[in-house]
């Protein structure tokens, strides 16, 4: 595996979005929305469809230009203008569409952009074979057929490969994006294993989702989204489901609760 | 299941191509028994080796192209534009042939450029692009010598082409044969200590003895054949001719740019999902332009031989080209919806539709029905393809 994790202060923000905004021709995407993230947390990112969450996430991640706003990491402002800006700075996507090339096998997927080169700058492919290998063990122990097209895997070993990014390339900030959709009741458990296990080594996670049950089981604070803007943030054990409901559907913040910029300590 | 056909199942051997050679030797074998033997002698075995080489040199690049969910419809235009204009540059300019023929590639390099930002940059399908180039540079091939045949005289440089003196001969036929055998063997070998030392699983060994030895052996008989064609009034016999030999050294190039760089796994990567490979940060612009400029690069090759095979470069050179390219490239097993194909199947492709070609032409099969044929084999090819992945259960 690459270099240890570095020791994380969990105190200290890892990631501040701080007024960014986002339009798709007349359309606001993303409207002047702020949003934290500490280390070891999971802030659930919640919303209807085309409320803006996926936006958001993506321009975090490189995918899509933040058209006015500051991306803060770890205390510098940063730009992250492409996928490999965001890979350089540690953060990682697991996306709903799970981003895999169909045609590859589930090493080439698993390295696809930062392939391991040999001293001729060429394709290193047993390391990376041999790398992978390990990377799939440790999530799933019967996934071997990792020289066949992702296309012919199951769901969930799909959904090893796209995580296996994060593991293998040492993601501080992860985003993920519905990492459950597609997937059978155990496939979900060794998903919510794994947010816990990321969690517990100081990764910061951001968790679209729209299953009640992922949200309130995982995160640590929620961030509620409607037709680009924030609603508000709180956290998780401060509200109920219904209040949260009340939160994406009318976007009506509760009565009497408080917002959290920060994790509870 | 019993033990060896385990073994011959987990083996990565690609069954599509083992299909396609069977097809290759049946076609050969039956126009072989209407011939009367004359399809499988080494003089005819020769020339549609050599009559296959430019067609398969550009077969092997639009493999790529097609992958990548992009098409060439230019390339004929383009290779008659370049070799027209290397030709004249040696006629009527009397440059020397290494010096017109970097101009050439300049001149291909500056097309591709032209044709690559448009696809690439501002996003015009590159069927529209193309198909522009398709008539402007047949235009263009017209203007670079206002329509005039520009003999090539050069006898270095017509040795490119084939011909009479264009091939090496039996000695260094040989040696090449050899030479070939023992890289296939020893990348083998190195294959299977690297996965034994990085603890990954290796095909059981005599699988991959016969890997190794099939290949080998189609190598020498290859080599065999070509040297024993001898043009009746010279002392030696031919050997492997030139064109054929460019055509090998670009299909392994090809071969290693496809298995062993970053920039073959991008390909594919952009042809089997755009917008994964460009969330996983692959600079799909830049990669697109440098198949365009490998496109050009090749192009120029084919040009150079056209030219030197036909003895001068004319307007009409490349005429239809673009259609006989895709056709090898689909044969081959090339998915015009982007994402497989294989430069192996390239070749194969092509060889399969030149020897059915001269197959039928042997046979006085009229002109009017060779089309009519040539152009059902490849719908049969595309139909077989789509039956083959729905059966491999490849379709996504």
């Amino acid at each position: 595996m690459n270099a240890p994790r570095q020791a994380v202060d969990p105190t200290r923000c890892l990631v501040e979005l701080r007024n960014i905004r986002k339009a798709f021709g007349g359309v606001h995407a993303v409207d002047d929305v702020s949003l934290n993230l500490y280390p070891g947390e999971v802030v659930a990112v919640l919303g209807h469809n085309g409320a803006g969450k996926s936006t958001l996430m993506k321009m975090l991640a490189g995918a899509y230009p933040i058209d006015s706003g500051e991306v803060v990491i770890t205390g510098e402002k940063v730009q992250v203008r492409t996928p490999s800006d965001a890979q350089r700075l540690g953060i990682e996507s697991i996306y709903q569409t799970l981003a895999l090339a169909d045609n590859l096998d589930a090493v080439a997927n698993l390295f696809l952009g930062r392939e391991l080169l040999t001293r001729w700058r060429t394709l290193d492919d047993h390391r990376m074979d041999a790398d992978a290998r390990k990377v799939f063990h440790r999530l799933n122990k019967n996934f071997t057929n990792v020289r066949t097209p992702v296309r012919r895997l199951s769901g969930g070993q799909r959904q090893v490969v796209a995580i296996s990014r994060a593991i293998y390339f040492n993601a501080r900030i992860l985003i993920m994006d519905e990492p459950t959709a597609a997937l059978g009741p155990e496939e979900t458990a060794m998903v919510a294993d794994l947010v816990r296990q990321l969690k517990a080594d100081g990764v910061g996670i951001f968790l679209i989702s729209h299953d009640m049950h992922d949200v309130f089981a995982l995160s640590d604070r929620l961030a509620v989204m409607k037709n680009g803007r924030l609603v508000g943030t709180y956290r998780t054990q401060d509200v109920t489901e219904d209040e949260v409901l009340g939160m994406i559907i009318v976007g009506k913040q509760p009565a009497g609760k408080s917002q959290a910029e920060r994790p509870a300590r | 299941m019993n033990q060896p056909l385990q073994s011959i199942r987990s083996a990565s051997v690609d069954w599509r191509m083992v299909l396609m050679a069977g097809v290759l030797v049946a076609i050969s074998l039956i126009f072989n028994a209407f011939s009367d033997g004359i399809f499988l002698s080494p003089e005819n075995l020769y020339n549609i080796a050599q009559q296959t080489a430019v067609v398969g040199i550009l077969a092997t690049v639009m493999v790529l192209v097609i992958v990548a969910r992009h098409i060439d419809l230019s390339v004929g235009s383009v290779m008659g534009f370049v070799g027209v204009l290397i030709a004249t540059l040696m006629y009527s300019a009397n440059w020397s042939w290494p010096a017109a023929s970097l101009a050439g590639l300049a001149a291909a390099i500056l097309v591709a450029m032209y044709q690559g930002s448009l696809t690439a940059v501002v996003g015009v399908p590159s069927f529209v692009v193309t198909l522009g180039g398709l008539m402007s540079f047949r235009g263009a091939a017209f203007l670079v010598a206002d329509g005039r045949t520009q003999p090539v005289t050069d006898p270095f440089f017509l040795r490119l082409g084939g011909g009479i003196d264009g091939a090496i001969g039996a000695t260094a036929s040989w040696v090449l044969g050899v030479l070939m055998c023992l890289a296939l063997a020893l990348t083998m070998m190195g294959r299977r200590r690297a996965r034994q030392r990085y603890g990954v699983p290796t095909n059981a060994l005599g699988i991959d003895i016969l890997m190794v030895a099939v290949p080998c052996a189609i190598v020498l008989g290859f080599v065999a054949t070509m040297n024993a064609y001898q043009i009746p009034n010279k002392d030696a016999p031919q050997g492997i001719p030139v064109p054929v030999l460019i055509w090998i050294a670009v299909a392994l190039c090809m071969s290693f740019l496809v298995h062993r760089t970053r920039f073959g796994r991008y390909v594919f990567a952009m042809g089997g999902n755009p917008d994964a490979a460009a969330l996983v940060g692959i600079p799909v612009r830049r990669v697109t332009l440098q198949l365009f400029v490998l496109l050009a690069v090749l192009t120029t090759i084919a040009a150079i031989v056209s030219i030197a095979r036909l003895n001068a470069g004319t307007n009409s050179l490349g005429n239809n080209m673009e259609l006989l390219v895709i056709a090898a490239t689909v044969i081959g097993g090339t998915a015009l919806a982007g994402g497989s194909g294989s430069i192996l199947g390239s070749v194969l492709g092509a060889l399969i539709m030149q020897s059915i070609d001269s197959g039928m032409l042997l046979l006085d099969v009229p002109i009017g029905w060779r089309y009519v044929i040539i152009g059902q084999v490849l719908i049969v090819a595309v139909v077989f393809d789509v039956l083959y992945r729905r059966w491999s259960g490849d379709t996504p």
